[in-house]
C-alpha cells in the first residue's frame, strides 16, 4: 500500500507530465533521433557500407561533391516536380472526390468506403500492379492507348519522357483517397444555412465554394499539402519497385539517390549527405508552411 | 458539386470508382487467366473460373503462409508496442501544461521528414549492438518508431474530447492519475484506440525498406519482400505473382473495410484537423 501512496504522489506531482511522456521520448531518441545524429556524423565521414564502422572524416567534402554533381541536381529538380505534382494533383483528385461524395445520392456510403481502398493498398502490391498494366506489350494500358488509335508498344515505365508521369499515375492513385477523406471531413464543418442562403440570393457553385466552402476548408487543405509535401519527399517503396529511379535518373528523387548511393554504390557518407540535404528542404518547407498559415490566421482575426 | 445536374454527377462517382477498383481488379483477373492468354494482344478482361487452383499452386509452392505469418507478426507487434508506448504521452500532451511541451510537439512532427532509407544504417548499426539483426523483433521495433507520432497524435486528439469534468469526479473519489487514464479515459477513447491500431497495424503490414534490410533469412521473410522480390523477375509466371499479390492486399483491405468508418472518425478527429 505504501509503495502505491508514493507512485501516486510522485505521479501527480509537477513531475507527472514528464514522467507521462518519458515512453515517447526514450523511444523517439533511441529510434529517431540517435541515429540521426549518426547520420549526421556520416555525413561528413568517407565510409564504405562493407566497413561501416571504419569512418574517415572527410569534411564537407561529400556535399561539395554533391552540389558539383549534375545528376544530383537533377534529382533535386525531379524530386521538386515530382512532390509539386503529388501535392497538386492529390489535392485536385481529393477535392473534386470530397465534393462530389458530400452531397447525398443512392449508394453514396459504399462509393465513400470504395473510393478509399487504394489508400489501404499494400505499396508493393501497387508496384507490382502497375508494373503489369504499364507492360509494353500486354499491359491494359497501353491496350487502352492502342484501342485509342495512338500505337505504342514501349513501356512507359522505360520511356524517360513518360516514367515520371507513369509514377505519378500509380503515387496519386494511392494517396488521391486520404486527402478526399481528410477533405470530406473538413466539408462537414462548412455551415449548411450559409450555403444555403448564398443558393437563395443566386450565387453560382462555384461562388459559393468560393466565398462559403473554401474559407471553412483552407486551413485542413493547407496543413494536408504539408503532409503531402513531406511524405512525397521521402517516398521510397513505390518508386523504387517501379523504375528504381531510372531510366537514366528520370525518377531518381532524393530519397532514391540517397538509397542508391548508400546500399548499390555502398558508399554511406554520400548517401547520409543526400539524406540531410532532402531534410533540410522539408525543414526549411514546414518554417515556409507555418509562416504562411500563422499569417492567414492573423488576417482570419 | 451540387450544382451539377444529377445524371453528370452519377456518371462522375461511377468513373470515380471504376478508376479506385480497377487495379484492384485487374490484379484478380490476371490471376485468374491461363497462361496462354496473358500474352494475347487483346487482354482477358473476365476472370476464367476455373484457374483457381493457381491459388492452391502459390502456396505450394512459394512460401507464402510463412511470408504471411511474419508480416501478421510483425503487424501485430508493431500496434500493441505503438499504442502502449503512445497512450500515457498522449494523455500528457492533451491534459498538462507543461516546459518543453512545444519541443515535444514538434519533435513528434518532424519524424514525420525522416524516410526509412535514411535511417536504415544507423538503425542496423543499433540492432547489431543490441544482437537483434535478422529478427522481427527488430522490425516492430523499427516500424514503431514511424508510428508513434501518428498515434500519439491521434489519441490526443481523441483525448482533447474527453470533458475534463468526468476526471475531476474520479479524482475526488480517490483515483490515481494512472487508474483515471487506465479505468475512465481509456474506455471513451475505445473507438479513436481502435483506428489508430488499423494504422499502426496496416504500416507494419505494409512495410518495405525495414524488412529488405534488416531481416536477411529466408524464414523470416516479410510478404512484402518476398513479393518484391518478383519485381523484374521473369521466372515465376505473372498469374501466380498476382495471385500472390492478391492474398496479400485483399485481406488487408477487407479487414480496412470493416474498420473503415472508425479509422476516418479518428484521423479526422485527431490528427490531421490541426
Amino acid at each position: 500500500m505504501s509503495a502505491g501512496k508514493t507512485t501516486e504522489s510522485l505521479l501527480t506531482s509537477r513531475w507527472t507530465p514528464y514522467v507521462f511522456m518519458a515512453p515517447v521520448f526514450l523511444y523517439l531518441l533511441l529510434f529517431d533521433f540517435i541515429p540521426l545524429v549518426k547520420e549526421f556524423y556520416l555525413s561528413f565521414t568517407s565510409t564504405s557500407l562493407l566497413t561501416p564502422s571504419v569512418n574517415k572524416w572527410v569534411g564537407l567534402d561529400n556535399y561539395r561533391e554533391l552540389f558539383s554533381n549534375r545528376d544530383f541536381l537533377h534529382s533535386l529538380w525531379i524530386t521538386a516536380v515530382y512532390t509539386i505534382a503529388c501535392v497538386v494533383l492529390a489535392i485536385g483528385a481529393g477535392l473534386g472526390t470530397a465534393l462530389l461524395l458530400d452531397a447525398p445520392f443512392l449508394g453514396r456510403a459504399v462509393a465513400r468506403t470504395l473510393v478509399t481502398l487504394p489508400w489501404a493498398a499494400p505499396p508493393v502490391a501497387v508496384a507490382l500492379i502497375f508494373t503489369w498494366i504499364y507492360n509494353a506489350q500486354y499491359g491494359v494500358f497501353n491496350y487502352v492507348q492502342r484501342s485509342l488509335g495512338i500505337e505504342t508498344f514501349e513501356n512507359w515505365l522505360d520511356t524517360p519522357d513518360h516514367a515520371l508521369t507513369a509514377i505519378l499515375i500509380a503515387t496519386i492513385w494511392q494517396i488521391f483517397p486520404f486527402s478526399s477523406v481528410v477533405i470530406l471531413a473538413a466539408l462537414q464543418g462548412v455551415p449548411k444555412e450559409l450555403r444555403e442562403s448564398a443558393a437563395l440570393d443566386g450565387a453560382g457553385a462555384f461562388d459559393i465554394f468560393r466565398a462559403v466552402v473554401w474559407p471553412t476548408i483552407r486551413p485542413t487543405v493547407m496543413l494536408l499539402a504539408l503532409f503531402i509535401t513531406i511524405w512525397s519527399l521521402r517516398r521510397f517503396d513505390l518508386i523504387w519497385l517501379l523504375t528504381q529511379g531510372g531510366p537514366i535518373g528520370a525518377t531518381n528523387t532524393l530519397v532514391i539517390d540517397l538509397y542508391r548511393r548508400a546500399f548499390v554504390y555502398r558508399d554511406l557518407g554520400a548517401g547520409a549527405s543526400v539524406g540531410m540535404v532532402g531534410l533540410c528542404i522539408a525543414f526549411a518547407i514546414t518554417l515556409v508552411h507555418h509562416r504562411l498559415s500563422s499569417r492567414y490566421e492573423l488576417k482570419g482575426r | 458539386m451540387p450544382g451539377l445536374p444529377l445524371p453528370i454527377r452519377l456518371s462522375a462517382v461511377l468513373l470515380l470508382l471504376a478508376v479506385a477498383v480497377f487495379p484492384f481488379y485487374w490484379m484478380f483477373v490476371t490471376s485468374l487467366t491461363p497462361s496462354s492468354e496473358l500474352f494475347a494482344s487483346t487482354p482477358r478482361f473476365w476472370p476464367t473460373w476455373s484457374e483457381t487452383g493457381v491459388y492452391a499452386d502459390a502456396f505450394r509452392k512459394i512460401p507464402v503462409a510463412t511470408w504471411l505469418l511474419n508480416s501478421l507478426i510483425v503487424a501485430a507487434g508493431t500496434t500493441v508496442l505503438s499504442i502502449a508506448i503512445s497512450l500515457f504521452p498522449a494523455y500528457s500532451l492533451s491534459r498538462f501544461r507543461f516546459k518543453g511541451k512545444g519541443i515535444m510537439g514538434l519533435s513528434l512532427f518532424a519524424t514525420q521528414m525522416l524516410p526509412e532509407a535514411m535511417l536504415v544504417v544507423p538503425l542496423y548499426a543499433l540492432f547489431g549492438q543490441f544482437n537483434m539483426l535478422n529478427t522481427l523483433t527488430a522490425l516492430i521495433l523499427a516500424n514503431t518508431a514511424f508510428t508513434v507520432p501518428v498515434v500519439v497524435w491521434i489519441l490526443k486528439g481523441a483525448i482533447d474530447g474527453v470533458p475534463e469534468e468526468i476526471e475531476e469526479a474520479a479524482h475526488i473519489d480517490g483515483c490515481s492519475q494512472v487508474g483515471i487514464v487506465w479505468r475512465i479515459v481509456l474506455p471513451l477513447i475505445a473507438p479513436t484506440l481502435a483506428a489508430a491500431s488499423v494504422i499502426a497495424f496496416f504500416h507494419g503490414w505494409n512495410e518495405y525498406v525495414f524488412a529488405q534490410t534488416l531481416v536477411s533469412s529466408e524464414s523470416l521473410r516479410t510478404a512484402s519482400v518476398g513479393l518484391a522480390g518478383f519485381v523484374g523477375e521473369l521466372s515465376t509466371p505473372i498469374h501466380t505473382v498476382m495471385s500472390i499479390a492478391v492474398i496479400y492486399a485483399v485481406p488487408a483491405i477487407v479487414f480496412y473495410m470493416f474498420v473503415q468508418k472508425y479509422v476516418v472518425s479518428g484521423m479526422t478527429a485527431g490528427g490531421v484537423k490541426g
